[in-house]
């Protein structure tokens, strides 16, 4: 196991209460998460309640389209609608193991939180969800399906309601609470999270790997994927990482256009800094004070960038680029009209950057994780796009 | 004697001597920063042993709803580093003696050209110490350097949760003071000064070198009295920043304040 650093990125920023917690999941994770008994149970959980693994699908007609090969992983056929659930059943059932009662977690577009809400019914656990209430506002089904779960959903009031507040809250929380898990939602916040939540998402690339290969009987010249705190993206990487014939691109969010101010485009826009625990790219004026951010899709709405991708992107193994919302709604549109297929609004500017690329990319291998499905989204999309009432 | 600076010579007199001081927690531009520069004045005349001065940040995951917001409205009235560390060396140029911990979270330590020119910038203002909330014993190894090369005492903290060894470990690299955090939690709200917490002070004040302070949820004289049973110094920083922003006239709103804290320190 790596130390708490990726190259000059990650770390363990927090306040000294919280120590001694993250010592004891560190070592909770290193001992019993490692256990191949825990590893059975884990898997048995990924099979026979999640639904893995997921398909890789081919896409004829829109690669076709685009002049490209275009397949998905799709994590949007995943037991509650995205990746998510992998971190959460990881976690939850190493905090059970540990003889915690209490679940707090964060949430942005209210995937991580009902992956939360979900494991914690299965698994007799307490649930709060942090979330802010701009998000809470704009994905208001995922708010009903967690308390529909049996979580407590407590809504961010303050900053800019999204889910960095939702992430200083459950900190708070935490900081109160010590003795409950803190189910952090993407790969980062202080060490073991970034590593922990990685370790739980692999499962993504390991499949794809091997799925490919089947399918295709070849490797993919790209690998895409979306960017918010980025574990989605790498629990695909990880996979792909020694093999330097892949190229791996990962996507943020690019709001308005990274040139209006109006986007969560940390690699392009910003500079490295410590938020929430690690050291990373961050979205901040000179004076180290976090900025706004914006995006249509709350998933990406996030000042910060996991330490393991600045890492990579120090390194030049993996590269980052943006969709703005437009791209992105744009290749929503194009993935259900040609595939039958609504993503969330997060993958889709994985998609989006495939599709503004696509001259560049003609005749190319690229598989793109499909992180979740678009359900969540409809009420937005329908607003962004003008259509229905 | 000869002190590392004016905040270990004021902490340290006060362990000598057996007696018992108050550490006000200030927001650097609430209000404005001349009203930060007119309360620091308010203190010193009233007779606060150090000041724990807080640059504003906008994402203070170790505060609550209080100091949240008065970081927000420092922030947004337009504070920057640079003026808030102009307005510590006003205070320094009108004669203020009062010893000055700078408190900030990390990130903004980190810009300006990292932590060695940011913690120059610090001490060179006027500053004595550095307390940084959100940076563990893991972390603090290039800080504390940093600080000992610019005369700034390093202050880390200890928390309930922390165990022997850390608080220990803590003690024996804090200069000035350790910062004890009463209870587990983030600030504001009430400490509870009963068996447990009385315990874990007197714990921390055995296994610590340095002087304690014990900082959270301390708002009314009687806190003092009972929060100084163990502990050197009191911080009050929640309720002080509260009725600083009611009041009309904070500098005298900070010094009666103050003088009403100190009633709990003989009694």
């Amino acid at each position: 196991m790596k130390g708490p650093y990726f190259g000059d990125f990650g770390g363990q920023f927090a306040p000294e209460t919280l120590m001694p917690s993250l010592q004891e999941l560190e070592s909770a994770w290193q001992s019993i998460g490692q256990s191949p008994s825990f590893r059975k149970e884990f898997n048995d959980l990924l099979k026979n309640y999640a639904g893995r693994p997921t398909p890789l699908t081919p896409c004829r007609r829109l690669g076709e389209a685009w002049g490209l090969e275009l397949w998905l992983k799709r994590e949007d056929l995943l037991h509650t609608g995205a990746h998510k659930l992998n971190n959460a059943l990881g976690q939850a059932l190493l905090a059970k193991h540990m003889g915690k009662t209490r679940i707090l977690a964060e949430t942005g577009a209210g995937q991580h939180g009902v992956a939360t809400a979900t494991v914690c019914a299965l698994l007799d656990l307490e649930c709060v969800v942090y979330m802010g209430s701009v998000d809470a506002v704009r994905q208001k089904t995922n708010v009903l399906r967690m308390e529909l779960l049996g979580a407590r959903v407590e809504i961010v009031e303050h900053g800019q309601k999204t889910l960095k507040d939702a992430v200083n809250e459950a900190l708070r929380a935490w900081t109160g609470d010590p003795d409950a898990h803190y189910l952090l939602g993407s790969a980062l916040g202080p060490h073991p999270f970034p590593a922990l939540v990685a370790d739980f998402q692999q499962v993504i690339g390991k499949e794809a790997v091997q799925q490919i290969a089947d399918q295709a009987d070849a490797s993919p010249d790209l690998v895409v994927a979306c960017v918010g705190g980025g574990s989605n993206a790498i629990g695909i990487f990880r996979a792909f990482e020694e093999d330097a014939s892949v190229r791996l691109v990962g996507v943020e969010a690019g709001g308005d256009g990274v040139e209006t101010g109006r986007h969560a485009a940390r690699f392009s826009g910003g500079t490295p800094g410590v938020l929430h625990g690690c050291r990373t790219w961050l979205l901040q004026n000179e004076d180290g004070q976090i900025l706004p951010t914006h995006s249509v899709s709350a998933g990406l709405d996030y000042p910060a960038v996991g330490p393991e991708h600045a890492a990579l992107h120090a390194l030049g193994r993996a590269e980052y680029a943006s969709a703005t919302d437009e791209d992105a709604l744009t290749a929503l549109q194009a993935l259900c009209k040609r595939e039958g297929i609504l993503p969330a609004l997060e993958s889709s500017h994985a998609l989006g950057w495939v599709q503004q690329n696509q001259d560049d990319l003609r005749g190319k291998r690229v598989l793109v994780n499909l992180s979740g499905r678009g359900d969540k989204d409809l009420a937005i999309i329908f607003e962004t796009l003008g259509l229905g009432t | 004697m000869n002190h590392f600076n004016r905040l270990e010579h004021a902490t340290q007199t006060l362990r000598e001597t057996n007696q018992r001081g108050v550490a006000p927690y200030l927001t650097a531009g609430d209000g404005g920063l001349t009203t930060t520069l007119a309360v620091l004045h308010a203190l010193e005349k009233a007779g606060a042993t150090c000041v724990e001065l807080g640059f504003p940040f906008s994402d203070p995951i170790a505060d609550g709803p209080i100091l949240q917001a008065a970081a927000q409205r420092s922030l947004e009235a337009g504070t920057t580093f640079a003026d808030t560390l102009e307005m510590v060396a006003t205070y320094r140029k009108e004669g203020g003696e009062l010893p000055l911990a700078f408190m900030s979270y990390i990130n903004p330590l980190l810009q300006h050209g990292g932590l060695s020119s940011t913690c120059q910038r610090i001490a060179y203002a006027g500053a004595d110490a550095l307390v940084v909330p959100d940076l563990p014993l893991e972390e603090s190894e290039e800080l504390e350097k940093v600080c000992w090369e610019n005369r700034l005492a390093p202050i880390l903290f200890a928390a309930p949760t922390s165990g022997d060894a850390r608080i220990q470990k803590a003690g024996s690299r804090s200069h000035g003071f350790l910062y004890v955090v009463g209870r587990v939690g983030i600030t504001g709200g009430s400490t509870a000064f009963d068996n447990t917490t009385q315990e874990f002070l007197q714990t921390a004040r055995r296994l610590s070198n340095a002087p304690i302070a014990v900082g959270f949820g301390i708002r009314t004289a009687d806190d003092i009295r009972s929060a100084t049973k163990y502990a050197d110094l009191a911080i009050v920083g929640t309720a002080l920043v509260e009725k600083l922003h009611y009041s009309k006239d904070p500098a005298k709103t900070a010094f009666d304040f103050l003088k009403e804290l100190q009633s709990g320190l003989n009694a």
